[in-house]
């Protein structure tokens, strides 16, 4: 499938919107915006191997949100405010003054982690919704020479994700004809062995086909910057004036969606 | 256009040299072709040409290896893409793109040729290679002999004047691998490309080729012409053992010389009779109106199959055409979409444990998945105790079927043929009702082969026990199977007697029915046996 985007149109558009929220500090902006990049992931990915990765980046995110706010309530400054329960304080040698571990959570000390752990989980899942939506390999080809290296990684990482998922299940698989009980290391080892061959591989074709040989590439589909790549960076360009608007940019691509003209069925 | 001066190459870290004082001048326009055991050091040749061994692999060189005048020790692989292609064992591996015309023109961006030429070469290839209803389908949708086909004209499209390639055919099916061989002779005959080739299969290439360059693994190494090689190779295909076998003067490397030299022989009559397996009428698995989808896509329909004790089926047919789906079906890796299997009785998905051992003995396409200790005596003791059988059972088998493996050796570093062994004794311990196999001999050499027929063989004889594999080489199958199952985009076509079966299809005939046509005889042991000759 094709994608008419410019590669590097979803990543400014992410990332426009994720200064936006993080200068709007309110968290429910946040959530709102992220449920609207959703709808537009759904709308606009194709069936490639890493247009799931939004799925991903929403479960990093969330993680984060969890681990953020059990330490954010657990370690930290006391923020004074109403109490809503007590933790035992775990006693600390004196140079350690002014940390504590435990003692009582406050609403105003939860309400203050938990935003912040929002806003951060916002942010990835935003870069990940970017991700989902260009295909890297076009990423790499707007991408200047200079950075030729990560370039290379980047590839290599994209292309080998979607392998491991694969070899996982197939190893999985082997394990239990062999009537074995699963178990980590009976799949770790092979997989990194494999992984690591692979990845030789295709360094190996990726030199011997002339990668990196030449400063300058050639384009062979030239990617063009389309208006529609215009307004969603205008739009975008709103969150930064505002914070509330980027409610606003984040739904504009639904505007370029192209109205479908009903053809009678005879 | 490709000259070895003097050519030795050792691995760090190891004692075996690869190359032992290799001198070799290969001209332009010529088609070489690679054999030897597997782990000899096919593939190290192949990647000295273009300079991957040593620059990417490391490995102390002594010699030079210069192409087109230049020499691989002053540049860099990269900077001889205009110059070399090459394509890599397993294609899909090295695809760094997303669909089939930007595969075709990732390495011409990468020289930063211009956006004109590109376009005018891509098209050029497309046809070449006739790709064009591909052109935008995405390299993962692609079967086998496709993807190989993409993989070469990707090399192509760069306009080398050498082209190499390491077992072009070993994961195709005989039409696809016929159609990428055509392809290659008619580049060597048209535009005087310079192609070099490993190949295990020689049925399949040898006519293609005009030298042959051996490799013993020892380090030493022969060239000659393929009649030369030929006269006394202890690597040759079918049909030049079946010359040895009839005191034929000369070999005959295609099947229309062998033909001509074997017509008296052909002509005759002879009154024989072929040796009938005893088949029990126990049934052991049954699959009533089979059918499989995957997300409204039928991969099998309404198969219906009955198979006894003591039966080895060979399930054949193209690439995608729902072979491993069967067996994964069989094995109870995939629920039916509707119809039943049932397996010694039971649901295949229900069982587990030492019960599945006993039962079910699976290898799949990559024998290293099932393996994942650190060595092979390890392994081997796993087995033991899986089993509950005496300690060192299970390396004895492995020693009937392989000698010689070091218990002490990492499973990665054995050679394709004895990660089989090792995977197939440690299935075998359990000494399963059935034994199952998914495309064998991928990279195997004729040795391996060999072993691996008279073990099945005994297996399946000695002990009554069924074995099924899937397979697209047609000679494995006249040697080992009593009945072939022939599966075509999800339907059974074809089930019968493997006598019946392959002489129905010239395709999918082995050399020795080629040759022998219209007597029925599908392997040299059976001509042997019809003819009464003494080889």
């Amino acid at each position: 499938m094709k994608d008419a985007r410019h590669p590097l149109t979803w990543w400014i558009w992410s990332l426009t919107l994720a200064i936006g929220i993080a200068r709007g500090n309110n968290p429910w902006l946040a959530i709102a915006v992220v449920g609207c990049a959703y709808l537009v992931v759904r709308t606009f990915r194709s069936d490639a191997p890493w247009s799931r990765s939004f799925e991903s980046g929403l479960k990093l995110g969330l993680w984060i949100l969890i681990i953020r706010t059990t330490f954010g309530i657990l370690i930290g400054t006391p923020i004074p405010g109403t109490t809503i329960f007590r933790l035992p304080i775990l006693p600390l040698p004196e140079w350690m003054a002014g940390i504590r571990i435990g003692g009582a959570v406050t609403q105003e000390r939860l309400f203050s982690t938990a935003r912040e752990g929002v806003i951060l989980a916002a942010i990835i899942i935003l870069f990940s919704a970017a991700s989902s939506l260009t295909s890297p390999h076009r990423l790499l080809r707007v991408l200047p020479f200079a950075v030729y290296q990560f370039g290379l990684a980047l590839v290599i990482a994209t292309s080998l994700v979607p392998q491991f998922v694969r070899s996982i299940s197939r190893l999985k698989d082997a394990q239990y004809l062999r009537g074995q009980k699963l178990s980590f290391k009976k799949i770790l080892i092979p997989l990194l062995e494999e992984s690591l061959a692979r990845s030789l591989d295709l360094a190996a074709a990726m030199d011997s086909r002339g990668y990196g040989s030449s400063r300058v590439r050639s384009r062979y589909r030239a990617i063009s910057w389309n208006p529609g790549d215009s307004l969603i960076i205008a739009a975008s360009a709103l969150s930064l004036l505002s914070p509330p608007l980027a409610l606003l940019s984040v739904a504009t691509p639904f505007l370029l969606i192209k109205r479908r003209v009903a053809v009678p069925v005879s | 256009m490709i000259t070895f001066a003097a050519v030795s190459l050792i691995y760090p870290n190891s004692t075996k040299t690869v190359l032992e004082n290799l001198s070799l001048t290969i001209d332009e326009g010529e088609f070489v072709l690679i054999i030897g055991p597997t782990g000899s050091g096919k593939s190290s040749l192949l990647r000295l040409i273009n300079g991957l061994v040593p620059h990417h692999t490391g490995g102390i060189l002594a010699g030079d290896i210069s192409v087109d005048g230049i020499s691989t020790q002053s540049v860099k692989p990269g900077g001889l893409a205009h110059l070399i292609g090459i394509v890599g064992q397993n294609p899909v591996n090295g695809f760094v793109t997303d669909t089939v015309e930007e595969e075709l023109a990732f390495g011409m961006e990468s020289l930063n040729i211009a956006p004109d030429v590109m376009r005018k070469r891509v098209e050029e290839i497309l046809d070449l290679m006739s790709l064009a209803p591909l052109r935008e389908r995405s390299l993962a949708t692609l079967s086998g002999g496709e993807q190989q086909r993409v993989a070469i004209g990707s090399a192509l499209v760069m306009h080398p004047k050498v082209l190499v390639l390491d077992e072009p055919t070993s994961a195709l099916d005989p039409i696809a691998a016929e159609e990428v061989l055509s392809i290659l002779h008619r580049l060597v005959h048209d535009l005087g490309l310079t192609v070099i080739v490993a190949e295990h299969r020689l049925e399949r290439v040898i006519q293609f080729a005009d030298r042959i360059v051996h490799i013993d693994g020892l380090g030493n190494t022969r060239v000659g012409t393929p009649a030369q090689i030929m006269s006394d190779s202890d690597i040759a295909p079918p049909i030049v053992h079946l010359a040895r076998a009839l005191g034929l003067e000369e070999v005959g490397l295609t099947v229309r010389d062998m033909r001509r030299m074997s017509e008296q022989i052909r002509g005759g009559s002879y009154s024989h009779t072929i040796e009938e397996l005893s088949v029990s009428n126990e049934t052991v698995i049954e699959l009533c109106d089979l059918s499989l989808s995957f997300s409204s896509k039928s991969v099998l329909k309404d198969i219906d199959i009955k198979i006894c004790a003591g039966e080895v089926i060979a399930l054949m047919g193209r690439n995608g055409a729902g072979k491993s789906s069967l067996l994964k079906t069989i094995v109870g890796l995939h629920e039916a979409t509707s119809g039943r299997v049932s397996v010694l009785g039971n649901n295949p998905l229900t069982i587990s444990g030492s019960k599945r051992r006993e039962s079910i003995g699976f290898i799949p396409q990559e024998p290293s998945d099932l393996l994942y200790g650190q060595s092979v005596i390890m392994e081997c003791q796993q087995a033991d105790l899986d089993n509950e059988i005496a300690e060192g059972t299970t390396f004895e088998l492995l020693n009937e079927l392989v000698p010689g493996i070091s218990p002490h050796s990492h499973p990665r570093d054995l050679s394709e043929g004895q990660r089989l062994a090792l995977a197939l004794s440690v299935v075998l311990s359990a000494k399963p009702k059935v034994l199952i196999l998914d495309e064998p001999t991928r990279g195997l050499d004729y040795q391996a082969k060999s072993h691996l027929v008279s073990t099945l063989l005994r297996y399946a004889k000695v002990l009554g026990r069924t074995v099924i594999l899937a397979t697209h080489d047609v000679e494995l199958v006249a040697e080992l199977a009593t009945r072939v199952i022939f599966l075509a985009d999800g339907d059974c076509v074809a089930d019968g007697k493997t006598l019946d079966v392959l002489l129905s299809s010239p395709a999918f005939a082995p050399q020795v029915a080629k040759v022998m046509s219209p007597q029925p005889w599908l392997t040299v042991k059976d001509v042997i046996n019809a003819l009464d000759v003494n080889p």
